[in-house]
């Protein structure tokens, strides 16, 4: 059988939640024991199995057409996918940018920054993905398993990945959820 | 009594209580988030949702009253469901993003009812309608994003305070939260009691002042009573790392159940004060930092030569120190060196009438502010309720609308006028004639609830002296002689002996207001003497933390020498020859009287800087150097003569 095979990815997240994961510290040794971790942004191997992983995990929302691309590989990739951190759940603070057009957001973010000097273009290759709405991983795959946190501390994340290591969804519950 | 049952517990509740309310007496806890023990309930967040046998959907608990045999059970998976998907309803609706509000992590409650509920996120779609932020008020923050409509902030503002600036306008989807007819909270008729702050379960209501600066569980609270004024609320006080960080009326103090003013809950936080941090002497024309000991001592050697002479020091202490501090104020300055000028910063102003009239008695005559709670009629006389003791205030505009009705007798403007069913601006200097106008007027309509030496026939004549019409007299007397219950309040400037009479010929329970914290402790100790300097050698003033008027300041710029106890820089202060640092009201504990006679302590809840003392302790202190004992037990001292209002312990 092997064992389970386990890959994470991100997209409009802060890394936060990777940066928690590694926060299990030598836990992470036990984890590996458990289960093959074949790919993250982290590590030589960035992009899941063609063939298949178990577990795929997803931090960060989806803010433009090429998360939405990661989001698709992963849920295609694999059997179970954990929602990782606020932003793949519902979000985050990426999602404030809702609250205005991607026009307005385009605008301040390549015009009317303060670090240009007003001649400002905002970039229109053909080749670059292009900004959506904001939206958590749900809104565009099926979730199996959400980690809510800003970041999930290290002890939740220990906890999610060692149940899903030994083959079973882990029950997020108490101060599993309530982790401040 | 009718028999519930409820999950499978049967109990015997009152007939006429909600569901939620009985389940609540079981000890079976229904989540909740518009419902609030001290608000009627709204039926409007739906969380309460319960199962009741024979009923065709599920019933909030919280509107549905108890029927005898009804058989409720409060956690099956249906109920269950239900509230995961009114939770999922609410967080989708607005901006419910936890990690940006500064109640997340235990001091929301829309938070805490999803924890319950064990949910991870919810399956819905967030509308990304953003709502506008009012932040045009100087304490408070309107943030219609994190809002969940749940009314509490409304009822709170009509109900307990009776001020309705807060309101809902538009519908559905649409619905905001808005401050009279949709005017910037900042610019509107709101006055700052922020009781809706309170209620508020979200971070929807928030004040500038503790936002962010920690959870509730990260900080102290400490009960206590606010010394703003003579009310006595009971408050909540929460700090951390001995820093003030917000105000909380207490839900279970009997006095205001819950409810207080800007003045005990905003005015704190917003003061700004230049702390005496060390004790001073003047040396060589200007103050210099010195020891207690050192201070203390230029103190007692000028107290020393002045012992026996009655007019050797001046001694005025502030009402807002607690009983403690006045007894050792009046021991030493009264009882042991003789002088006949030891009184209050208030000079009896407030009480001394009153008291006097007790004395003639024999026994009080005032009511109780519990009385308020169960009026029908209001009489308010030359006070101002709406800057001033503005928790009475609130027991009046929350009562107006249904039935009780509201008399002003003032010959100023008042500021409760527009609320008044009728207002009687006298002349100045009239006051007894407009009673006696007004009790002439109650015998007229035959209202006198006993006989009166005063007749129908001199209502003409002395309406006439108060420059008032007698129409307006008769239609006075309706109000408030027309009451069951009827309550008169009133400051200074009217005879309370013509007051009483009035009061007993309609049946009033009779309240005066005092002035500031200790204003009836200070009656008490009788310490009632104006405040008139005449050959004074030294002056003493324990200012704690408290105000002195101009005029006063002035008058005692010539005794030549000046002690100053207080807690901040301030004109008096700096013409001081000792200056000792006292202790805010935070800083020390202490028993008050409120107006009506409660005896309460006040707890400390603030460490003050090294060198800053109790005032209590820095009269003992002088005294002590002044070679003089001072007995710690004040107990019978309140009793020392009769109260105007009996004293509850």
């Amino acid at each position: 059988m092997g064992k389970p095979k386990i890959s994470s990815d991100w997209m409009a997240g802060c890394a936060g939640c990777h940066m928690s994961l590694l926060d299990m510290d030598e836990r992470l040794a036990k984890v590996v024991e458990l289960a093959d971790i074949r790919s993250t942004p982290i590590t030589d191997f960035k992009v899941p199995d063609v063939s298949g992983v178990d577990v795929g995990v997803l931090e960060g929302g989806i803010n433009n057409t090429a998360n939405e691309e990661v989001a698709l590989r992963m849920r295609s990739r694999c059997k179970i996918l954990v929602a990782l951190g606020d932003c793949a759940v519902f979000g985050g603070v990426p999602a404030m940018r809702n609250f205005f057009t991607i026009e307005e957001s385009l605008r301040r973010a390549y015009v009317e920054t303060e670090s240009t000097d007003g001649s400002g273009k905002i970039p229109d290759d053909s080749e670059l993905c292009v900004p959506t709405k904001v939206r958590s991983l749900q809104e565009v795959v099926p979730v199996d398993v959400f980690v809510p946190g800003c970041p999930p501390d290290a002890d939740t994340i220990f906890y999610v990945l060692s149940e899903l290591a030994q083959g079973r969804i882990p029950d997020m519950k108490g101060d599993k959820l309530d982790w401040h | 009594m009718v028999t519930v049952t409820i999950d499978g517990k049967q109990i015997e509740v009152p007939e006429g209580i909600t569901v939620l309310r009985a389940a609540q007496s079981a000890g079976i806890n229904i989540p909740t988030l518009c419902d609030h023990p001290h608000l009627t309930p709204y039926g409007g967040c739906r969380l309460c949702l319960v199962e009741v046998e024979g009923a065709r959907t599920l019933q909030p608990s919280c509107t549905l009253p108890v029927n005898n045999n009804m058989v409720v059970k409060t956690n099956t998976q249906k109920v269950l469901d239900a509230r995961k998907f009114v939770l999922t309803l609410i967080f989708s609706e607005r901006n419910h993003f936890c990690p940006y509000c500064q109640v997340s992590g235990g001091d929301c409650e829309l938070q805490n009812a999803a924890y319950h509920e064990n949910m991870t996120h919810w399956p819905l779609t967030p509308n990304w309608q953003p709502f506008a932020m009012d932040a045009s008020h100087p304490y408070i923050i309107l943030e219609n994003n994190r809002c969940i409509l749940c009314r509490r902030c409304v009822r709170a503002c009509g109900e307990l305070i009776g001020n309705y600036t807060l309101g809902f306008e538009e519908r559905g989807a649409q619905s905001l939260l808005v401050a009279d007819t949709g005017v910037p909270l900042g610019e509107s008729t709101c006055i700052s009691c922020g009781s809706c702050v309170q209620v508020c379960p979200t971070g929807a209501l928030i004040d500038r002042w503790s936002a962010y600066r920690g959870h509730d569980e990260q900080a102290e609270q400490t009960q206590t009573i606010c010394v703003g004024c003579s009310v006595g609320c009971g408050i909540d006080v929460f700090t951390r790392d001995n820093n003030l960080l917000r105000i909380d009326g207490n839900w279970d103090a009997p006095v205001n159940e819950g409810i207080i003013c800007e003045i005990g809950r905003f005015k704190p936080m917003a003061e700004k004060c230049d702390r005496i941090a060390t004790p001073m002497v003047r040396k060589n024309g200007s103050l210099k930092a010195t020891t207690w000991n050192e201070a203390l001592k230029v103190v007692s050697a000028e107290l020393k030569t002045l012992k026996g002479k009655s007019d050797g020091v001046a001694a005025v202490i502030s009402t807002r120190q607690p009983i403690e501090a006045m007894v050792n104020f009046k021991a030493l300055f009264a009882d042991a060196l003789g002088n006949s000028l030891v009184t209050t910063t208030e000079e009896g102003l407030f009480t001394e009438s009153a008291s006097k009239l007790a004395d003639s008695l024999g026994s009080a005559f005032e009511g109780k502010l519990t009385d308020m709670l169960e009026a029908d009629g209001f009489m308010v006389l030359g006070t101002d309720l709406v800057h001033d003791h503005q928790v009475a205030g609130f027991f009046i505009k929350r009562v107006l609308g249904n039935g009780p009705r509201l008399l002003v007798l003032d010959s100023d403007e008042n500021s409760l006028n527009p609320l008044a069913n009728k207002v009687l601006q006298n002349k100045k200097g009239t006051s007894e004639d407009a009673l006696t106008a007004l009790s002439a007027a109650v015998v007229k309509l035959g209202l006198a609830k006993k006989a009166s030496t005063i007749k129908a026939s001199d209502l003409d004549s002395a309406a006439s002296k108060t420059g008032l019409k007698s129409e307006d007299y008769l239609d006075a007397a309706f109000v408030i002689a027309g009451a069951q219950k009827p309550v008169i309040l009133y400051e200074k400037g009217v005879s309370p002996a013509v007051l009483k009479e009035f009061a007993q010929l309609v049946g009033a329970s009779l309240i005066s207001v005092k002035g500031k914290a200790n204003s009836l402790a200070a009656a008490q100790l009788g310490l009632e003497k104006p405040a008139k300097v005449g050959a004074q050698k030294a002056l003493v003033v324990a200012l704690g933390d408290d105000e002195l008027s101009q005029k006063m300041i002035k008058d005692f710029e010539k005794i030549p020498f000046k002690v100053v106890i207080a807690s901040s820089a301030s004109p008096l202060t700096a013409m001081a020859d000792v200056v000792l640092p006292a202790a805010n009201w935070l800083e020390q504990e202490g028993h008050y009287l409120s107006l009506d006679g409660r005896l309460q302590k006040a707890n400390r809840s603030l460490t003050p800087a090294a060198e800053v003392r109790p005032t209590a302790e820095i009269l003992l202190a002088m005294a002590e150097s002044a070679g003089v004992k001072l007995n710690s037990d004040w107990s019978e001292e309140l009793e020392q003569r009769v109260a105007l209002t009996e004293i509850v312990k």
